[in-house]
């Protein structure tokens, strides 16, 4: 499972969850991605459930890109916790993922495998998601 | 390759509030620039340029810019990446017989032995073409291509007239391995494993919960 191998600080503010991606936009290293079309935290288990998902279909043939990284923590208070007495717990490491992201990448098997591959990762993932294919030749 | 007309008009306001307002009627802010000239600021029909821009580094004619028409290629072309619409379009003027530096796709063909998975590190060379001829793309047959096979951008067969502006050794595609049964299970298997907790959140000492 994705983690930060160190932090500098254990816990963060949450990310912002406005706007929409500034790079990582397009399919850069495989044939095929699932791009976002709504804002995100993304967990490293659906990521890892989604890559999982990916490769179990795919089987032998192919390559998976993961083109996030769950880097902020993010903290919960207990159950049946007064308000108060600092910050909560980290619980989760999340990527802050904004419409228009390619997460994930696959090259190598066709294309029906390709897309039912990617749908099934989809699934996985917390936000309406769409697939895209590599454009070529765009300036 | 031919040229494609496209009408522009001069762009007279700036910033953000008129270049969607100039989106919202259906045209593009563009700039046209090289030369050593300055940029000039136009609009350009927004259904026009989509279609221009279908083809790869198209080579269009523009009219109506301050000096006549000119010649220009697309140098940068930013689009929504959700809806895919054009937001803003970079051209460079060109001349009839000028060596421009684009990117050109690389176009497999064929399909690869079996029990190979096909790698493509690079989709795109550099090359160096003259304005008015440059490809679309190059193609590479993989035809058979065993386990093991590299073609490099040097090993590229480019069309008359085109120079490789790329380096030559940069591995364009390579043929590897599937993943043989043993490989996959253990993949599989370790997969089954939970993960171990973030240190974070290992670090964090439960006294600091709140005792009510």
């Amino acid at each position: 499972m994705l983690i930060p191998r160190r932090v500098k600080h254990r816990k963060q503010h949450r990310p912002d969850r406005s706007g929409r991606a500034k790079g990582g936009t397009k399919v850069n290293f495989g044939e095929y991605g699932i791009q976002a079309l709504e804002h995100a935290y993304v967990t490293n288990r659906q990521i890892e459930s989604a890559r999982i998902a990916m490769t179990r279909h795919i089987r032998r043939g192919g390559k998976v890109w993961i083109n996030i990284f769950p880097d902020v923590p993010l903290t919960k208070k207990p159950a049946e916790t007064r308000m108060g007495s600092g910050k909560g717990s980290p619980e989760w490491w999340v990527a802050n993922v904004k419409p228009g992201r390619v997460m994930f990448e696959l090259a190598g098997v066709n294309e029906g495998v390709a897309r039912e591959a990617l749908r099934r990762a989809i699934h996985k993932l917390p936000m309406k998601c769409r697939v895209v294919k590599r454009e070529v030749g765009e300036a | 390759m031919s040229e494609v007309r496209i009408a522009a008009e001069p762009r007279t306001e700036f910033g953000k509030g008129a270049a969607r307002r100039t989106r919202r009627a259906g045209k593009v802010p563009a700039v046209l620039y090289g030369h050593g000239t300055d940029p000039r600021h136009i609009n350009l029909p927004g259904h026009d340029l989509m279609l221009a821009l279908k083809t790869p580094n198209v080579l269009l004619r523009v009219d109506g810019v301050e000096g006549g028409s000119e010649l220009a290629i697309p140098k940068s072309v930013q689009r929504d990446p959700i809806k895919g619409f054009l937001e803003h379009v970079d051209l460079l003027l060109v001349r009839r017989g000028e060596k421009v530096s684009v990117d050109i796709a690389v176009v497999t063909t064929g399909e690869i032995a079996p029990g190979g998975v096909l790698e493509q590190p690079l989709v795109q060379v550099s090359v160096e073409a003259e304005a008015t001829r440059i490809p679309e793309s190059v193609e590479v047959d993989v035809e058979g291509m065993a386990v093991g096979t590299q073609v490099t951008a040097g090993e590229l067969r480019l069309p008359a007239g085109t120079e490789l502006v790329t380096d030559g050794e940069a591995l364009v595609l390579q043929v590897t391995a599937e993943k043989t049964a043993e490989q996959l299970e253990a993949a599989l298997e370790s997969e089954a494993q939970p993960s171990e907790p973030a240190p974070a959140a290992e670090a964090e000492a439960p006294a600091e919960r709140d005792a009510e």
